[in-house]
Parts: structure tokens; sequence; C-alpha cells
């Protein structure tokens, strides 16, 4: 526009009244309101939803109208698009006809023209510009992009490809939660160690003792009592005066260890009295065999066999023959021999011979009502259920040590079922097993077993584990103490164990996770054109790929995993006239409103007001 | 923190009470003890900020907590700095600005009551706020929010002048006072002086949030809900700049022309605090990913 030009368009369009409406500040006042007020509506009404919503949220007429009169997508409406056209002519216009070469007009004339260059620039966006997306899976490539919102699919003109995605996570973070119920009132508790924190508005309060950062329960074993309410005995087997194994036997608990490589079972049982004692003692040889239920619907018919390889039974009442085929106490170890293998899974194969010919099935304890779908069952009313008892063993040798109240001990030492050998024992002195060089000894003898539990730090026990860097994750733990009516009371709290009330139930402390733990999304990317690699880069959250005017951010991810990175894909013809625009309307306004001022004052001096400032002026800036 | 929280709140209180004082009895020593008061409770905010920066290892900004503090600092700064400039460069001793600084301390309060509040776990910040933008966008918003909230209290304090001297009795006086009047700062023309200060600072805001975002998210426009709220609180302040030059041409009477822009202010404030912290109570905002969660 030159300087000369500008008096010409105003004398020739002086007097017309379109020219005065279109230069008017009424007219800006009212676009901007108009404005102002349709932004308001399109924050108010949900946009771009699907007409349903509407019907289902403001009713079938006003859903309708707001159909009519564009308020479904105000933004992208025709007239919302008139008013920033309207916005723009009336800028230009006002522009136009105030337009003077005076040092104090920089300002007016910067911010006027900036807003009509941003509004130029993101027209030029909405009509050139490019605004997508579309994922990459790891180790893929993709040489289209997709249109947003329509999913078009659009060539890029080359390919990029995703050579990696990582997500990076911050340590997790835990906070304390505290919770009142009566109150319904929740405070968030930082939790350092030291300060009482008390719910306001009730008298509650906790206080953090103590902190571990990586903690986990410590179980010593101690003795309770000398009654011997839970009898326990430590046992140390050794070869050669090696140690092979070494732990606790409790009584009425976990009363067996089994040492399939030795074919070799150690009991632990406790008689009430010396009758049962002599019994016990002697009866070890013959173990309990595993039994099986046989039941046939609808008869009434119940039998039990013992389980025994290669037995055959006839059921009388009817034709059935049942042969016991097979018996594992591990099915999945079935092939090795039963003396190798840990009771985790009894299951039994039966035959049954019947009228309808042969049926063989396997019948597992755990899960008696387990049907085989790839198998056919002929005879439907046969139900099996075998048992094994816990004691149970097929070893070649057995030890049983036996107790009882009156103070007597003995060890048997059983060998195919037969008593060999029954000693008296002490504590701390070896006894052979006959017949091979093991040695078992007992180290402690606990009348009442019992476990004291303490919070202690983690050691160790960590390698392994597949973790970058940062991410281990410790299991953070808290002694507590709340405060209430009824006193205090101190415990330790695990993260993300449910929460911890106090006695009288109405208070409670949460120790959880606390806020964001993804630290970055990076890909890698790497654009590939004619076979040729042109660019790779590592682009984050605030820091995109640009290529041939496309620019790639990181802007989703797989939420199921790391498989994919989800990347926005823009190209903005416009963005550089927009940015002229933004930091034309900085520059300006800051004129404006702090050095116009300041530079007034310094031209003022020595002259009156008048002379200074235009009509207009005055009336913007309260001069009077 | 949370007792250097209540102790700044009591500071803050103090403050309010100081200014209301002074505001009544107007002797100049009074003057000193109010802004020493308020000048004491900005240095606790002050550490506070600074303490809650180390702490968190980032700008102390980005949750509602930080920002009600940062918030509750940036008012009183701009008000301070507002003062001093009245004593030192425009020399107005005797003007009636105190009431202002009661209301400011009122806002002041308010924040570090919210922040008490609202949940002052330190929070890593997401991705899109790991930027060099956050310092920026959100300093210059906050600058802007503190000086419109000072237009704001004038606003409030020129309508109720307006209300009280509406009697004809008192236009005598007003005559008689003109002097006096003259060197005090009448409340609309202050309400403009404090529009004029935050304005530039609420369009950097505005621009710096755009520029941000198109780096973060690919676009400078997206017609998010907190984009477009702060799009209007612009566009309100806008008209404010505009109407002056608009009304001489309307048949609105001169003197009734000042009330109408003090209800604009007393409209557009509201506005801006809504775009601060209101958000969430939209319909619309479920979709946005720009506002605090709550």
């Amino acid at each position: 526009m030159s300087k000369a030009a500008i008096p010409q368009v105003k004398k020739v369009k002086n007097n017309s009244k379109t020219w005065e409406i279109l230069c008017s500040v009424r007219l800006a006042v009212i676009i901007i309101v108009i404005m102002a007020v349709s932004c308001v509506l399109g924050t108010v009404i949900l946009q771009q939803k699907s007409p349903e919503e509407y019907a289902a949220r403001y009713g079938a007429g006003l859903a309708k109208f707001f159909a009519a009169i564009q308020f479904t997508d105000i933004f992208h409406s025709y007239w919302f698009s008139f008013l920033l056209v309207l916005l723009c002519v009336n800028l230009g216009c006002c522009t136009v006809k105030r337009w003077r070469n005076k040092v104090l007009m920089i300002g007016f004339l910067v911010t006027h023209i900036s807003i009509i260059l941003i509004l130029i620039g993101c027209v030029v966006d909405l009509l050139t510009g490019v605004k997508g997306g579309v994922n990459i899976y790891e180790g893929k490539s993709v040489d289209y992009y997709l249109t947003r919102p329509d999913y078009k699919k659009n060539p890029l003109g080359f390919q990029v490809f995703c050579d990696d995605f990582l997500i990076e996570k911050h340590p997790p973070k835990y906070k304390l939660i505290a919770y009142v119920k009566d109150k319904d009132k929740q405070k968030a508790v930082p939790a350092k160690v030291g300060k009482r924190n008390s719910v306001s508005g009730t008298n509650y309060a906790v206080t953090v003792k103590d902190f571990i950062e990586d903690a986990e329960i410590q179980q010593e074993p101690i003795n309770v009592s000398d009654v011997p309410n839970n009898p326990a005995l430590y046992i140390q087997l050794s070869e050669k005066g090696n140690v092979t194994a070494e732990g606790w036997l409790l009584a009425k608990d976990r009363n067996w260890y089994s040492d399939t490589q030795r074919d070799l079972k150690i009991d632990y049982v406790w008689a009430d009295n010396a009758e049962k004692h002599e019994k016990l003692a002697n009866a070890a040889g013959k173990s309990t065999k595993p039994k099986l239920d046989i039941t046939i619907e609808g008869k009434n018919i119940v039998k039990s066999v013992p389980v025994e390889k290669g037995k055959k039974f006839s059921i009388d009442g009817t034709d059935f023959i049942i042969e016991i085929k097979n018996f594992a106490l591990d099915y999945s170890k079935r092939l090795v021999p039963l003396s190798e293998q840990e009771p985790n899974n009894p299951a039994v194969m039966v035959e049954i011979s019947g009228p309808q010919g042969k049926d063989s099935r396997w019948s597992f304890s755990k899960y008696p009502d387990y049907q085989d779908k790839a198998h056919q069952v002929i005879y439907k009313d046969v139900k099996l259920l075998c048992s094994v008892p816990e004691n149970f063993s097929d070893a070649k040798h057995r030890v049983r040590i036996v107790q009882n109240k009156s103070g007597k001990k003995t060890i048997s030492y059983i060998k195919n079922e037969e008593v060999i050998s029954i000693n008296d024992w002490e504590l701390n002195k070896s006894y052979n097993v006959a017949d091979s060089e093991l040695e078992i000894r007992v180290i402690k003898y606990f009348p009442s077993h019992g476990l004291k539990k303490s919070v202690v730090k983690r050691v160790g026990g960590h390698e392994g584990h597949n973790h970058g860097p940062g991410e281990h994750a410790g299991n953070p733990a808290v002694l507590i103490e709340m405060e209430g009516p009824r006193g205090k009371v101190a415990e330790w709290v695990f993260a993300h164990t449910p929460p911890h009330w106090y006695p009288d139930n109405n208070f409670a402390v949460l120790y959880e996770k606390s806020g964001m733990e993804i630290k970055d999304y990076k890909s890698i990317l790497r654009v590939v054109e004619n076979g040729k690699t042109m660019v790779t880069k590592t682009i984050e959250v605030n820091n995109a790929l640009k290529y041939k005017g496309f620019v790639f951010y990181q802007s989703s991810y797989d939420p199921e995993g790391e498989r994919y990175t989800g990347l926005q894909v823009t190209k903005n013809p416009g963005l550089l006239v927009v940015y002229t625009g933004f930091i034309m309307l900085c520059i300006g306004i800051v004129f404006i409103f702090y050095v116009k001022p300041f530079l007034r004052r310094k031209l003022k001096k020595g002259k009156k007001i008048e002379e200074y400032y235009s009509e207009e002026e005055m009336l913007a800036e309260h001069i009077e | 923190m949370d007792f250097m929280l209540k102790l700044t709140l009591y500071v803050y209180c103090a403050a309010i009470v100081a200014y209301i004082v002074r505001e009544v009895w107007r002797a100049k020593s009074m003057r000193w003890v109010a802004f020493g008061v308020l000048s004491s409770g900005f240095i606790l905010n002050t550490i506070l900020v600074l303490t809650r920066w180390s702490e968190a290892h980032h700008a102390p900004m980005s949750d509602k907590f930080e920002s009600f503090v940062f918030f509750a600092w940036s008012i009183a700064l701009v008000y301070l700095i507002f003062e001093l400039v009245t004593i030192f460069i425009v020399k107005v001793h005797e003007s009636r600005i105190g009431i202002i600084g009661a209301l400011q301390c009122v806002l002041v309060a308010w924040m570090i009551c919210s922040a008490l509040q609202a949940d002052s776990t330190i929070k890593e910040l997401p991705p899109a706020l790991q930027s060099n933008w956050l310092v920026t966008h959100v300093i210059c918003y906050f600058l802007s929010y503190s000086a419109l909230s000072m237009s704001f209290s004038a606003a409030i304090v020129y309508l109720i002048h307006r209300w009280i001297f509406s009697g004809k009795q008192k236009v005598a006086e007003v005559v008689e006072s003109g002097i006096q009047l003259k060197k005090d700062y009448s409340f609309d023309k202050l309400a403009y002086i404090a529009v004029s200060i935050g304005f530039p600072f609420l369009t950097i805001g505005l621009i710096t949030g755009s520029i941000w975002a198109k780096g973060a998210w690919g676009t400078y426009w997206g017609w998010d809900p907190k984009e477009i709220w702060s799009l209007i609180s612009w566009l309100v302040y806008l008209t404010y700049m505009h109407l002056p030059l608009m009304l001489p041409k309307t048949n609105i009477k001169k003197s009734f022309r000042p009330i109408l822009l003090s209800i604009i202010l007393l409209i557009a404030f509201p506005i801006v605090l809504f775009t601060f912290m209101g958000l969430h109570k939209l319909p619309t905002s479920a979709d946005s990913d720009h506002i605090y969660a709550e």
C-alpha cells in the first residue's frame, strides 16, 4: 500500500454510507460481542456430535433448531466464517481510514494489520493445509496418512519408518489418603516421616513414623510358649557331611517332607498319649492308599476302592467292570516314575467296561467334574472321584518322627513299608537313615511355633527382572500412627493394599500411587525417499519432525503396550503468515500500552494536549 | 509447608484489616503499616513459591495447588508495584486506593484458602507440559489476571461511589473538593490503567499458548474449551477497549458511560476466573486435555 494511494481511496469513498459503516467502531464492537457470545454457546452446547445425541440431550425440537442454525458446529459454520470475514473487512477499512504517518500510530496499525494477517493465515491453512494422523507399528513404515475427521487415506510421497517407540516413566510416587467416613472427608497426606496430619473438622490424625522405600514382610519363627500347641521341629538332612535340606516341620500343619531324588519321605506327627504314640510309630509302614469313589447315578450305588495299578473291580448290581489303568500324583509329570512326582494334580486313569463297550478316562482329584471335550464319554452316569490322602507316599524310605505330651520322642525308619528300627531321639544328634549315607538331625524344637512378622528393607532378589533404569518398582511401606477417639494405633501399611481402618471403622488410611507416571513418549522416526534415508529423528511431545512441509507430532500411542506410535501429521502453509501476525500483535500491543504513553509524554513537552491527541485517542484513553 | 501456607494466609488476612483501617483512618503512617503487612505476606508467599519450585523440580504452576499459590503471589506483586508507583512516581499520597488494596488482599486470601484445600502433593509434569513455554505462558497470564483483578476491584469501588454520591445534596460537596478529586485518580480511570497494564499480557499469554499448542499438539488453534474461553475473556476486554470510541456516537448519556464500562469490567473478571478454574463444569470439557485434573 503506497502512501500516495491512501488519500485517493479516502476521497473516493469518503461519503459512501456503506464505507462509513464498514469502518465504524460500532461494527467492530458488535462483531466482537457476537463472537464472544457464540464462543460461549460453542462451549455450552456440545459440538460435532451425532444428531441422535443432540435429540437425546436437548429434545427433538431444539435439536432440529440447533442443526438448522448450525449451533452443532459453531466454529465451522457459515455464519461464524462470515463474521470473521466481516471482521477482517472492518479491520482493513478502519486501518485504511485511520492511516496516518505518525510514530504514535504504529501501535494501532501494527495490531490491526496483525489480526488481519492471522485470519488470512488461518484461511490459507484451512484451504491448503493438512491435518491428519497415522499410527506406525514398531519396525514398520507408512507412506500415507489419514485425514481428520473423515479418515481418508492420502499419500505422503515418502516413507516414514518407526524404528522404535518408547514410553519413559518416572519412578512411581506414593501418597497417603486419610478418609473419615461419617464426614466423607478426604485428605492427601505427604508420606514424610515425623509430621502429624490432622484431618480438619474431625478429631482424627495420622502421623508417619517410618518409611521403607522397598519393603517386605519378614517372618521369623519364634516359640510362643512351652505348651505344645503347635509343635514344630527344625530338621536338617545331610549326606556325607553336606547339608542337603533343612527346614521346619509342623506337626499340625505342614508335617512332611519328601525327597524324590533319594526316594525318601520324612514326616512328623504328634501323639496325644503313649498308646497312640506306639501305634503311630509302628503303623507308619502302612501308609494310607489313595482311593477312588465310584458313584452310579440313578442307581444309588456308591463304592470306594483303593487305587492300585492294574486292579479290576466289578460293581454289584451293574454290568460295569472298572479297571485302574494308571495313577499319577502330578498329571503333567505322569510319565516320570511316581516316586519322583509331587502331589500337585493327582489323577487316576480308569477303564470302564460295560454293555456299550470300553470307556477310558482320566479323573482328576482337584477337578472331579472336568470332562475332556475331545473325548467321548460313554457312561455318563458313572461318576468318579479320586482322593489322595495328604500323607500318601510311594517312597521306598520313610522316616517318621513321633512325639507326645509326656516327652517321649521316637524316630522310626521304614523301608518298603516295613519298620526297620525305632529309636529315641535327642536334639542335635545325628541319626543314620539305614542303608544309605543320609543322616537326619533335629536342630530345634518349638512346642508352640509362631511367626513374628516384621517389616524390613528388601535386599537383593531383583536380579533378572527385566526393566529399564528408573523403572524399578519397589514396594514401599509406611509405619503410620492413627489417632482418634480410641487412642493411638500404629501399623505398617504397604502400597497397593486395601485401606487400613482405625478400630472404630470410621477412619481409614490408604497408601497408593499418585500423579503422572509417564515422563515422555518417544519415537525414533526415519524418513526414506526413493530408497534413501533422508532424516532420522527421535521425536517426543513438544519436539516434532519436519520434512517437506509435513510435520509429525508425537500425539498418541498403543494403550495396550508399546506396539505402535500415534503421530499427528500436519502441513501449515499459512503458518509463517500466522506467526508474523502473532509477533506483530505482541509488538503492537506492547507499543500501544507501554511505549506510547512514555513516548507521548516526551513529545508533549511544552505543547497543549489537544495538539497531540486526536479526539478519538482522548476518548479511548480517558483523557479529559 | 502447610504451616507456612497458613501463616501466609493469616498475614494476608491481617493485610485486609490494615488496608481497611488505612482507608478509614487516613494517616500517612497507616499507609506504610498496611504496605508493610502486605509486603511481609508477599515475602512469605515468595518463599512458598521458591521452596515448591526446588522441591518439585519444575516451575510451580502446573496443578491447582501451585496455580493458586502462584496467582496469589502475582496479585500481591502487581498491587505492591502499583502502590509503589503511585507513591514515588505519580506521587499521589492522599489517594483512596487503600480500599482497592483491601479488595486485592481479599482475593489473595481467597486464593491461599483454595490452595489449602487443594491437593498439595507434588505431581510429575505430563509430557505436554514439559516445555519452556510453560513459564512464559503462565507468568504472562497470571500477571495479566492480577492486573485485571485490580480493574475489577476499581470498577466495584467506582460503582459504589457513584451509587453513594448519586444524591443531589452531594453535588455541592463534589464541586468543593474538586481539587482533591483531581489529585486522586478517579476509580474508572484507575480501572482503565489496570486493564491497559493487564491486556497486553493477556494477549501475549494467548499467543504464547497458541504457539505452544502448535509445538505440542500440532495445531495452533483447536477450539478447545480452554482456548475458547481465553479468547472470550480477550474479546470482552477488547470490547472494553473499543467502547469509549463508540459510545459518543450513541444516545447513551455521558455520565452513564463510565458506569457501563465498569459493568463490563464487572462481567469480564468473573469470565477470567472461570477460564482459570471453572472449566471442568462445562459439558464440552470432557473431551479436553487442557483442564486441570479434578
